[in-house]
């Protein structure tokens, strides 16, 4: 892992866009899913995914290789959520509540009888509602704790606060998200 | 059993959602709660269920699929390759700027020494004190911004008197 953060730094400080191409195919996925579930709008999501990219080529340079890279993306497009939200009204995360509009569109899963797929399509739909619902700050330790399999040191790296912070979102993001498991709070 | 162990068993069993609750000796990095965890569910039927509840919620998560489009990548990419040459377009220049910067100063320097080697030669061909060769040194050095001074002075008066927007 070290090798490739030093890679990654070598090619960022050169400006390598073979390099760029190559990260943004592979972090596609997870930067549009965090960046979804900060912002919870797709095309806003999209715009700050591109952002995002132009970003790590312009101060590519300030990547420390002793980290992971995709920590340091992470905070970079976090820096630039909270900068589009500035521009719209001073704030932080806090700023970025539902409007009501649907982020996560929940697919069919496969390979299950009907009813199992029923059941278990209609649960992704009940969190998937309710992951709209919580507070950004909260959407945002769980993604990245159990999209990305991040480690706690990780995220308070992401987040800019302290372990004991990202523990106790993480605690209440799930204990919010219990009862939409079940559809109640629907 | 007290409130406060439910909701320590409830942080851990959190905490430890990303290793999918099975055994519970994995669910933290401290044997002596892993211990006291997996004696808590044994007895505790709502934290039973708060732990099956948060392995569901996670694994509904999991299930939320987000997918960049390839024309989102593709544009990304564009659009980073775009800047990627402005950037480097930038670079040239600026590197350009500044070698001319430096050339020009060199030029500068030196062909002020050699000036004043001429007007210093000359003063004394003319055998002329060497106060008035300095200043006509120093009128020489002058003279190009004075003469440019005059003409956009003169070319502000010219535009001046032909739109009419000076009144005084």
């Amino acid at each position: 892992m070290a090798q490739e953060s030093t890679e990654i730094a070598r090619g960022l400080r050169r400006r390598d866009p073979d390099l760029l191409d190559r990260l943004i195919e592979r972090y596609q996925h997870r930067l549009l899913r965090y960046l979804m579930c900060l912002t919870g709008r797709r095309e806003l999501a999209e715009d700050l995914f591109q952002e995002t990219w132009i970003r790590v080529l312009e101060r590519g340079h300030q990547f420390n290789d002793k980290y992971a890279f995709g920590t340091w993306l992470f905070a970079v497009a976090r820096n630039l959520v909270i900068d589009h939200m500035r521009r719209k009204q001073p704030a932080s995360l806090d700023g970025l509540l539902n409007d009501g509009e649907a982020a996560f569109d929940v697919p069919a899963t496969g390979q299950a009888s009907a009813f199992d797929t029923t059941l278990q399509r209609e649960q992704n739909e009940h969190i998937a509602a309710g992951m709209q619902h919580l507070p950004a700050e909260y959407r945002e330790a769980l993604v990245l704790r159990f999209h990305e399999g991040m480690s706690l040191e990780e995220i308070a790296s992401v987040a800019r606060v302290p372990l004991g912070t990202v523990k106790s979102r993480i605690y209440r993001g799930l204990s919010a998200l219990e009862p939409w498991l079940k559809g109640a709070a629907l | 059993m007290n409130t406060d162990a439910h909701e320590r068993a409830r942080k851990l069993i959190a905490l430890a959602g990303s290793q999918e609750l099975s055994p519970a000796d994995r669910i933290s990095d401290q044997p002596s709660s892993n211990a006291w965890l997996a004696a808590h569910l044994e007895t505790c039927a709502s934290c039973r269920a708060f732990a099956e509840n948060v392995g569901e919620t996670i694994r509904g998560l999991r299930a939320i699929p987000i997918a960049a489009e390839r024309s989102l990548v593709s544009t990304t990419q564009m659009r980073v390759r775009r800047r990627a040459l402005e950037l480097q377009r930038q670079r040239e220049r600026r590197w350009l700027v500044s070698v001319s910067c430096t050339a020009v100063t060199l030029c500068a320097l030196l062909s002020t020494v050699a000036l004043w080697r001429g007007f210093e030669w000359l003063g004394t061909r003319a055998r002329l004190a060497s106060s008035v060769w300095q200043v006509g040194f120093l009128v020489f050095c002058v003279m190009p911004a004075l003469l440019v001074g005059i003409l956009l002075l003169a070319k502000d008066k010219h535009l001046a008197d032909h739109t009419g927007s000076y009144t005084g």
